[in-house]
């Protein structure tokens, strides 16, 4: 694989170089040691907090604040029981699960058309489209808030089916913002590939169609997989609208059915919101294990070669 | 290609999905009228939801209709349910605090109910008096709630009768090295109004004054008067730049675990900390918030939980048949006492309970000098400049200057 | 050579384009259009597909045009039509090939996204919000509801709901029993008839179980005409019976009324008069009072106007602004440089353990982030916080405006580093290694290799991230309402705090009053958007060569 990661070994080459050594122990400080350092320090960075949450977790006495990371109850797996015993916490999870992956996989693939057609074709109103698309993200969700029940009011009375306590209907609220920051990724990398290629492809007689599914796509199958990933995460701890659409207990998502449990009033539940919260992280870090081998698999740099 | 195929299969598979809706939706149709009674529909939020659930489908059974009950998160319930309201996709009962009252009739959101002069006797006055908005019952009390002082009893065996006693108590534990706080009192980076107020209410601050007929008369601004600030001064001399008792680091989060990591032995909170006092297995003691010495009593704020019937409901007969006359009944208010420790409103339940738990009485007896928390819409323009004050004054501001610029803050708002 | 810098970024030009042979020459005007000399043939296979598909939305439009129909929405339908037609067009034809691609994603975004901001717009100009939600006959309404009360001394009836025909349709009948007499009487929107106690039946809690000629409805069939009994009146001298629920009825009568003739709320015991007011959505008195219960209408520019007229908003404004400006370059900058960071340290394939690595990097932005804020909060706590603690320092980090907005910009660098990482990590795999070999062998150093080549073509796809999240950084109103919430905030003004954004401050104007100002909150926020939009377009418009290069 002399294709992956050119510059950071052209890197270490250098600062090799540069310090004059070439094999031993320094070396492999200086070439992938340093690596693990920053890293490290990173991942430092990014579970601390978390550390947190588990303490909390396994905390009995169910509080998310505490001096110390350890637990001032002792440790028990009392909340992670509570959790499936007195909520209907496997109904959230597979509701959950269900509508992050449909609106994931549905808002990517809208997203990669628009954004092949923003980046390889040329028509009126492209700039205005990009930018429209930028600024329509930026209204302040909470006021559109009472646009969205006055909609959904009479989508309910007409289709109950795609109506409010129905994931459906949240799938397609969802895929409203589909086209917002994912089209602007996916164009971003679109960009990035020679036209050439395609042209190329034009010339031997593709369509558009065959030029955007058997050329283009998979040379972007890493930045597919990584927006699969991140349509997936924000959708699944998206709670503005969901809080709105679902009030029926079986129709939850966790982030819905999980805010009831810490806003009681002045009565919080932190120790059975943090367990929840663990478990909630399960199904994005299993998506990232099975999709990080597209993300990191190389296939855009073999392909170009040809 | 794996992409591409993935893509098509997920083309069709969302629109077999919307394709299978369709189907379902045939059967979902004629399945609504199956209850000949229609749907209650009730929101409420997800500890009341549980409690309520059980005795929702009893009701429902007992005479033929579909009652559900669905949960909405607390702190978008209220303005969930006015927005729905007004769009005919609201429920039949909504349940929360008395305080959204006000707001809820301006809105045209919620309809009086006629209690019998009996059912009103069935009732803590107290309870009776915070639903009662204009002249008229907007809501059926179930449960009340007010702030009292939980002492560790092996600290502090003795409950202390005034502020400066509880200081002392306090600053000599410290000093022993058995606690790291006086008092657990929750401030947080910007203020507390609803935990300062007994406080505040002892030294003779008022938010309101009162009209003849006793209710809160927004005209009359009592933040911001020479009496608040006499009792800001108060107040400021127990912050970080005076005793050090109360301080912007405790906060609502942390108030509770402090206790109950014997940081401190005196916390001020309701009876919703009492579960995780019990788990941590202290010995601890509820009694009146202290007033300062040689002031006027500590007056916490007296909340109440209540029922209401929305006044665009689909099914309002129904509804003020559950409200008016299934809720007064005390198995109902002792299952949702048992889901969320609050003293139940009506009397007769509270007695059923009291044997089983005698903090409840205590609490009880801690808001018996306490106040109605004010109901009219005016009172959500005090909370936050009026928690900012606290908070900064706390900290060391000139309560003076500060309490003044939160009145003005606040007058404006209050049109 | 300008136009290759963006003005976030630490991209510098791009030297030997034309000499590297896998980078694309400057696009010029007539190779815009591509050239097509062949036409596509077109496979069975992707008629088929074509075909599914267009049945699949015939489909849906079919199903979703019966409800329409029995609704007798006319407009619906004829839009649904529309729509359909257009689709199978545009799918039918040849030409317009970019729209093929567009519009499935555009029409969920009109419909979920352009439609809520534009009616949220409309309410800009409208005094919409809490007090004045509905129509003037709502708050009527609501008035009148209000202010019935039990007619003094009238008797509390115990009710049973009857009808004299089919319970489901039947002319509906209150049975109501006095409790004092025993008395029973049939009441119905004519006015009382007392029945002779010997055709009727009367329980222990006094309400009639069975009367003559009378069907009792159960409170399955009584709930199934709910509004019906709710809106049944039993007209008596002081007043008129209605129903407290289904069993019990009282006498009462409405204290304020309505008056089409002055357009005016009267009050029966006190006289008082509140006329409308049309331009305020409400009822007010000679004296100024005015009753709670008001009405939408519109207002004009009048909320536009007090955003800029208004001190309290106009004065603290550029000051939050700018502040509001760092927050979102900080945020967006910030969270860049650590996740490219973290992504270039990962892109060796001689480091072990990458996979793992990278699942604890993202593990921040998988976390639900409102918990995450909430428990960021915690950790600054002057007394009890970890960093405090950890440290072993006393810094009141809320307390101090510059200490409070550096403690925001860390939270943010946290919960937003693992979303650049990600996006960085597919970036570098999809950078062709042939460009940055080919620099390798034209003598380049790596560092000249990485800044030269890599660095900005990742800047080409990753500069409209950057700008995006800006964008929603600027407005990121959890970030700031669930950490400081604005504090620390000047002891003489509650209302702007040090880490307040404008939109928290929004927040705080229009729904921290007497309930919500929606009309007012829409208002500020267009001024938000303009805003935005502004910095955005001018942004954008600088990016504009950099991407005809690339593409």
């Amino acid at each position: 694989m002399t294709t992956t990661a050119p510059p950071i070994e052209a890197t270490d080459r250098a600062v090799g170089r540069a310090a004059g050594v070439r094999r031993g122990r320094r070396s492999w400080l200086l070439r992938v040691g340093w690596r693990h350092l920053v890293a490290l320090l990173a991942v430092a960075f990014s579970l601390l907090p978390i550390l947190f949450v588990v303490s909390a977790a396994v905390n009995p006495l169910g509080t998310l604040s505490s001096t110390t990371l350890v637990p001032s109850g002792g440790i028990s797996g009392e909340n992670f029981v509570a959790l499936f015993e007195r909520t209907a916490f496997g109904r959230w999870f597979v509701n959950s699960v269900l509508v992050a992956g449909l609106a994931s996989a549905a808002s990517v693939l809208l997203s990669t058309l628009a954004a092949y057609a923003f980046s390889r074709m040329r028509f009126r109103g492209r700039r205005v489209g990009l930018l429209s698309l930028l600024l329509i993200q930026m209204f302040p969700q909470f006021l559109a808030i009472v646009a969205i029940f006055l909609m959904f009011g009479t989508v309910t009375e007409l289709w109950p089916a795609l109506g409010f306590n129905t994931p459906l209907g949240l799938i397609l609220v969802y895929l409203g913002g589909a086209l917002g920051a994912n089209t602007w990724l996916m164009k971003g990398f679109f960009d990035t590939l020679p036209r050439e290629i395609d042209e190329s492809a034009t010339m031997d007689g593709a369509s558009h169609v065959q030029v955007f599914l058997r050329i283009l796509l998979p040379l972007v199958t890493p930045i597919l997989a990584v927006t699969a990933l991140l349509s997936f995460i924000t959708t699944i701890n998206e709670f503005v609208v969901a809080s709105v659409f679902l009030t029926d207990t079986e129709a939850k998502t966790l982030a819905v059915g999980m805010y009831g449990l810490v806003d009681g009033e002045r009565n919080n539940n932190f120790g059975m919101f943090a367990a929840g919260t663990l478990l909630t992280a399960i199904p994005t870090v299993l998506l990232f294990q099975f999709l990080q081998r597209y993300i990191v698999s190389g296939l855009a740099a073999g392909a170009v070669k040809g | 290609m794996r992409i591409r195929s993935a893509g098509v299969a997920a083309a069709l598979a969302l629109a077999l999905a919307a394709a299978g809706c369709g189907g379902d939706d045939e059967p979902t149709a004629s399945e609504s009228p199956r209850a000949a009674g229609g749907t209650l529909v009730i929101w409420a939020d997800d500890k009341r939801t549980a409690a309520l659930k059980p005795f929702a489908e009893k009701f429902g059974q007992a005479n033929g209709v579909t009652v559900e009950v669905q949960a909405v998160a607390n702190d978008v319930l209220q303005s969930n349910f006015v927005t729905a309201s007004q769009q005919g996709s609201g429920p039949d009962i909504v349940v929360g605090a008395h305080d959204w009252i006000g707001n809820l009739v301006q809105n045209g959101a919620i309809d009086p109910i006629q209690l019998s002069a009996g059912q009103r006797d069935a009732y803590h006055p107290t309870a009776l008096k915070a639903v009662t908005f204009g002249g008229q019952v907007y809501g059926v009390p179930y449960a009340m709630e007010n702030l009292a002082l939980i002492r560790n009893t092996e600290l502090a065996p003795q409950a202390p009768s005034t502020i400066e006693e509880l200081v002392a108590t306090g600053k000599r534990l410290k000093a022993d090295r058995k606690v790291s706080e006086v008092l657990c009192l929750q401030v947080g980076q910007n203020g507390d109004a609803y935990h300062i107020y007994p406080l505040y209410s002892s030294a003779g601050g008022t938010l309101f004054g009162t009209t003849p007929t006793g209710d809160y008369d927004p005209k009359v601004l009592g933040v911001g008067t020479p009496d608040s600030i006499a009792a800001f001064k108060k107040i400021a001399a127990l912050g970080e730049k005076g005793e050090g008792v109360l301080k912007r680091s405790i906060t609502a989060e942390n108030s509770i675990s402090l206790f109950t990591d014997r940081k401190c032995a005196f916390l001020v909170s309701g009876p919703w900390a009492t579960t995780d006092i019990k788990k941590a297995g202290l010995a601890y003691d509820v009694t009146p918030v202290p007033g300062f010495a040689g002031a006027g009593p500590a007056r916490p704020f007296v909340g109440v939980q209540a029922f209401y019937v929305a006044a665009k409901g689909q099914n309002k007969a129904v509804a003020q048949e559950f409200v008016a006359n299934y809720v007064s009944t005390p198995d109902l208010a002792v299952a949702l006492y048992q889901a969320d420790p609050r003293p139940p409103a009506l009397t007769a339940a509270l007695d059923q309970v009291r044997g089983a738990d005698p903090d409840l009485a205590k609490f009880l007896d801690a808001g018996r000098d306490g106040a109605v928390l004010p109901a009219i819409p005016a009172m959500a323009a005090v909370w936050d400049p009026f928690g900012k004050a606290e908070a900064a004054i706390i900290g060391g501001a000139d309560p003076a200057a500060t309490i003044t610029s939160a009145g003005r803050t606040i007058a404006d708002q209050i049109k | 050579m300008d136009n290759h810098e963006l003005g976030a970024g630490p991209a510098g030009p791009v030297p030997h384009r034309s000499e590297d042979p896998t980078v694309v020459a400057p696009d010029d005007a007539p190779r815009r259009r591509p050239v097509r000399p062949h036409r596509p043939a077109v496979t069975a296979t992707a008629l088929a597909v074509r075909a599914v598909l267009l049945g699949l939305i015939v489909g849906i439009a079919v199903w979703a045009a019966f409800p329409l129909v029995d609704a007798e929405a006319w407009v619906g339908l004829a839009l649904l039509v529309a729509a359909t037609a257009g689709l199978c067009h545009l799918y039918l034809t040849r030409r317009h090939v970019p729209a093929k691609y567009l519009v499935p994603g555009t029409l969920f975004l009109l419909a979920f996204q352009v439609f809520p901001v534009l009616y949220t717009v409309g309410t800009a100009f409208t005094n919409f919000g809490d007090g004045h939600r509905g129509s003037k006959h709502d708050a009527i309404v609501a008035i009148q509801t209000a202010s019935v009360t039990q007619v003094p001394g009238s008797p509390e009836y115990a009710l049973a709901v009857a009808t004299t025909g089919d319970p489901a349709t039947g002319p509906l009948v209150f049975l109501l029993t006095d409790p004092a007499t025993g008395a029973v009487s049939a009441g119905d929107a004519t006015g009382l008839r007392r029945l002779p106690p010997e055709e009727v039946t009367v329980g222990p809690d006094g309400r009639v179980t069975a009367a003559e000629g009378y069907t009792l409805l159960t409170v399955g069939q009584a709930g199934a005409r709910s509004e019906e009994i709710t809106n049944l009146a039993v007209p008596t001298a002081e007043g008129a019976i209605r129903s407290a629920g289904l069993s019990r009825a009282y006498e009462g009568r409405a204290l304020r009324t309505y008056d089409a003739d002055c357009d005016c709320i009267r009050d029966a015991t006190t006289g008082k008069m509140w006329t409308a007011d049309p331009e305020l959505g409400a009822f007010v008195a000679a004296d100024g009072e005015r009753l709670a219960q008001g009405w939408k209408v519109g207002v004009g520019f009048q909320n536009l106007t007090r955003v800029v007229t208004d001190p309290n908003i106009s004065g603290p404004f550029l000051r939050t602004l700018v502040w509001n400006l760092c927050f979102a370059a900080g945020s967006a900058g910030g969270t860049f440089v650590l996740g490219l960071l973290c992504a270039l340290v990962l892109h060796s394939p001689r480091m072990r353990g990458r996979t793992l690595y990278r699942v604890l990097l993202i593990l921040p932005y998988a976390m639900p982030s409102f918990a995450m804020l909430l428990v960021w909060r915690d950790m600054f706590n002057t007394d009890f916080g970890l960093i405090n603690n950890l440290l072993g320092i006393h810094v009141d980090w809320f307390g101090g405006a510059w200490s409070a907005r550096a403690a925001v910009l860390v939270v943010q660098l946290w919960l937003g580093f693992p979303y650049m990482f990600l996006v960085a990590t597919g970036a570098l795999q999809a950078i062709p290694a042939q460009l940055t070999e080919a620099a390798a062998v034209d003598g380049a150093s790596p560092w000249q290799a990485f800044r030269r080549i890599t660095l900005p073509l990742l800047l080409v796809a990753l500069s409209p991230l950057l700008i995006a999240s800006f964008a929603f950084n600027f407005n990121n109103f959890n970030a700031i309402y669930l950490t400081t919430d604005g504090a620390p905030f000047p002891a003489d003004n509650p209302t702007v705090g040090a880490t307040d954004l404008l939109i928290t401050y929004t927040y705080r104007l229009a729904f921290g009053g007497q309930g919500a100002q929606y009309g007012f909150a829409a208002a500020i926020s267009i001024f938000i958007f303009t805003l935005v939009a502004l910095i955005s377009a001018v942004t954008f418009r600088r990016t504009r060569q950099q991407e005809e290069v690339y593409s």
